[in-house]
């Protein structure tokens, strides 16, 4: 009867999250509540376990990542970086969109995506309107690249943090495994900007010298915050990359590299704390309670007993249909509550599989599946929304369908060159 | 103290006054804003100078103020060309709210003035009597009668 009543709980606070009838946030703090109610989490399940309870790794990396790019931000670095690349494409549109792109991607696997655009796109309506190209294009491409660029590394995208955390995997694996594919999507979006954007690439020489006039040496706020920012993050990037060798977790590695920015910058606390998103958070919280619930009354364990009978040794079916259904549910409902609820399902069946190498790239395929099928709708991912909204604000409205025609395209060829690089690497 | 008694003249314009002339108006008599007034000269709405400047700069430099820094006269003057094309209809907010309108009677004390002022957080108001505007009272105007004898302070040194 329990099991009956927890899974109705999570299946309502669920709805609830999907269709946004009330906040996110209450949404999951309220089926945390009703697991409580239930009888089925008390403190020791919700905040100690770590099977059950709240996934502190993932709170915490979120929360250092999110104080490092509160203080870059005031640095005017990405301004500077976007206003220099736009530049060295003396306006000629299609190699202007390239730069964007290919920076908004790069940054995107190093920030969380919602940041990464939320800095790029009102340079690129500067730089668009110099050239008086229309900005929409631009725009929609950027939050294509970015949803991409977030599937290269363990920091790029929530859900990967989730994954890694979930899976015991480490940044490296996560650049071993997924940076590669990345790599290669980045080079295929390019080329179908080309195609899909093309009749926004007017050239008008003159306007070139209202570009050039820009000067991007006016934007950086603080050298000497840049060049302290600059040190600590590679220093941050140099500690993800060996937590494995240093037994390190990344949330500590994030922790540290946020303490020592905030001890250098000498940042108020409203500066440091500016791009912590403390609403997330807590949905992350309320989450990991909700479906840590599941996971107490034993409705994960024996739905994952169920597809590991079900799965058998056919893991190449397996990876196909969670990277092509992860993708379509992801089109369509927030991704974080997706990878949350289906990770331990994952792990399950990786244990199941004894870790084995047909068995570990099933963590790919569902990294690959929700972060690249967010690009699939308007409202698939946090970033498409966002910059819908950066958008509308600027005189440019973008419909729905306007966005959906583009990434859905892009969603498709994405993600069945990911299934072909799964099948090519993991089980041939 | 009344605001029959503390009202100045003032230039009324209307949603179709050229904007470019508008901005000018304020900027050559160092007024706060302009008061905006219907087709029947009844008072419409109070066209404050930070509206004119929330047209004239656009949302992605209002999201990212640095940006500005990148851009130079030319740009600037650019920016400033806008106006060229449009009415004051074009700089007003596109909700009009018209119990927002920040307007009081002739008759109105000081007091009740300051409280408009505040509430609405406008930097003057129109002054009607019989549904006409008479004029309008900026808030120099009104902290110079609530505060008479202010002090001289000292000016930061120009460089």
């Amino acid at each position: 009867m329990i099991e009956v009543l927890t899974v109705a709980a999570f299946v309502a606070a669920y709805v609830l999250i999907a269709t946004e009838r009330i906040h996110r946030v209450a949404a999951a703090l309220s089926g945390a509540a009703a697991m409580v109610v239930l009888g089925v989490v008390d403190a020791q399940v919700a905040f100690f376990s770590e099977k059950t309870g709240i996934d502190w790794n993932v709170i915490f990396l979120l929360l250092g990542m999110m104080v490092i790019v509160s203080v870059l931000k005031q640095t005017g670095v990405f301004d500077y970086v976007a206003i220099w690349a736009a530049k060295r494409t003396r306006g000629r549109p299609f190699a202007t969109m390239v730069m964007l792109v290919t920076i908004t991607a790069i940054a995107s696997a190093l920030l969380d995506n919602v940041t990464t655009v939320l800095l790029i796109a009102p340079v690129t309506l500067l730089v668009c309107d110099r050239l008086a190209l229309a900005p929409v294009p631009f725009l929609i491409a950027e939050a294509l690249a970015s949803n991409i660029g977030g599937t290269a590394t363990l920091i790029g995208d929530p859900p990967n943090i989730i994954i890694a955390s979930r899976g015991g995997l480490s940044f490296n694996d996560f650049l071993i495994n997924l940076a590669p594919i990345v790599v290669i999507l980045m080079v295929v979006f390019i080329g179908l900007c080309r195609v899909l954007f093309r009749s926004a690439f007017t050239y008008d020489p003159d306007r070139v010298a209202a570009l050039m006039a820009l000067d991007e040496r006016e934007v950086i706020r603080d050298r000497a915050l840049l060049i302290r920012s600059g040190v600590v993050l590679v220093a941050v990037m140099i500690g993800f990359v060996a937590h494995s060798a240093l037994h390190i977790e990344p949330s500590l590695v994030a922790l540290l590299g946020a303490g020592a920015l905030v001890a250098l910058s000498k940042l108020d606390p409203p500066q440091f704390l500016e791009e912590v998103e403390w609403p997330t958070l807590v949905f992350f919280m309320g989450l990991f309670v909700m479906v840590g619930a599941l996971v107490e009354v034993g409705v994960i364990g024996r739905l994952g007993e169920l597809l590991t009978g079900a799965v058998g040794d056919r893991y190449l079916l397996a990876s196909t249909g969670l990277l092509w259904g992860s993708a379509v549910l992801s089109a369509v409902i927030d991704n974080i509550p997706y990878v949350a609820t289906v990770a331990p399902l994952v792990q399950t069946l990786v244990e199941a599989g004894g870790g084995s190498a047909q068995a570990t790239p099933l963590w790919w395929a569902l990294a690959l599946g929700a972060d690249l099928g967010g690009n699939a709708t308007a409202v698939g991912a946090s970033a498409n929304v966002v910059v819908i909204g950066i958008a509308a604000r600027n005189g440019h409205p973008i419909s729905f369908w306007h966005f959906t025609r583009y990434g859905s395209v892009v969603a498709v060829v994405t993600i069945a060159i990911s299934w072909f690089y799964l099948w090519l690497r993991y089980y041939t | 103290m009344r605001a029959r008694d503390l009202v100045q003249p003032f230039p009324v314009i209307t949603p179709d006054t050229d904007a470019m002339e508008a901005a000018q108006a304020m900027a050559g008599k160092r007024l706060p804003g302009l008061i905006v007034c219907d087709d029947d000269a009844k008072p419409y709405t109070i066209l404050p100078g930070s509206e004119v400047l929330r047209f004239l700069i656009p949302a992605y430099l209002q999201d990212d103020p640095a940006l500005a820094a990148s851009l130079d006269d030319d740009a600037a003057d650019e920016l400033c060309r806008r106006l060229t094309r449009s009415t004051v209809r074009d700089l007003l907010p596109r909700r009009q709210d018209l119990d927002e309108l920040p307007v009081v009677d002739a008759d109105a004390t000081s007091l009740e003035v300051a409280a408009v002022m505040a509430q609405l957080r406008s930097p003057l108001v129109a002054v009607v009597q019989d549904e006409r505007v008479i004029g309008a009272i900026t808030v120099s105007r009104l902290l110079d009668h609530l505060l008479p004898g202010a002090p001289s302070l000292p000016e930061a040194p120009a460089l």
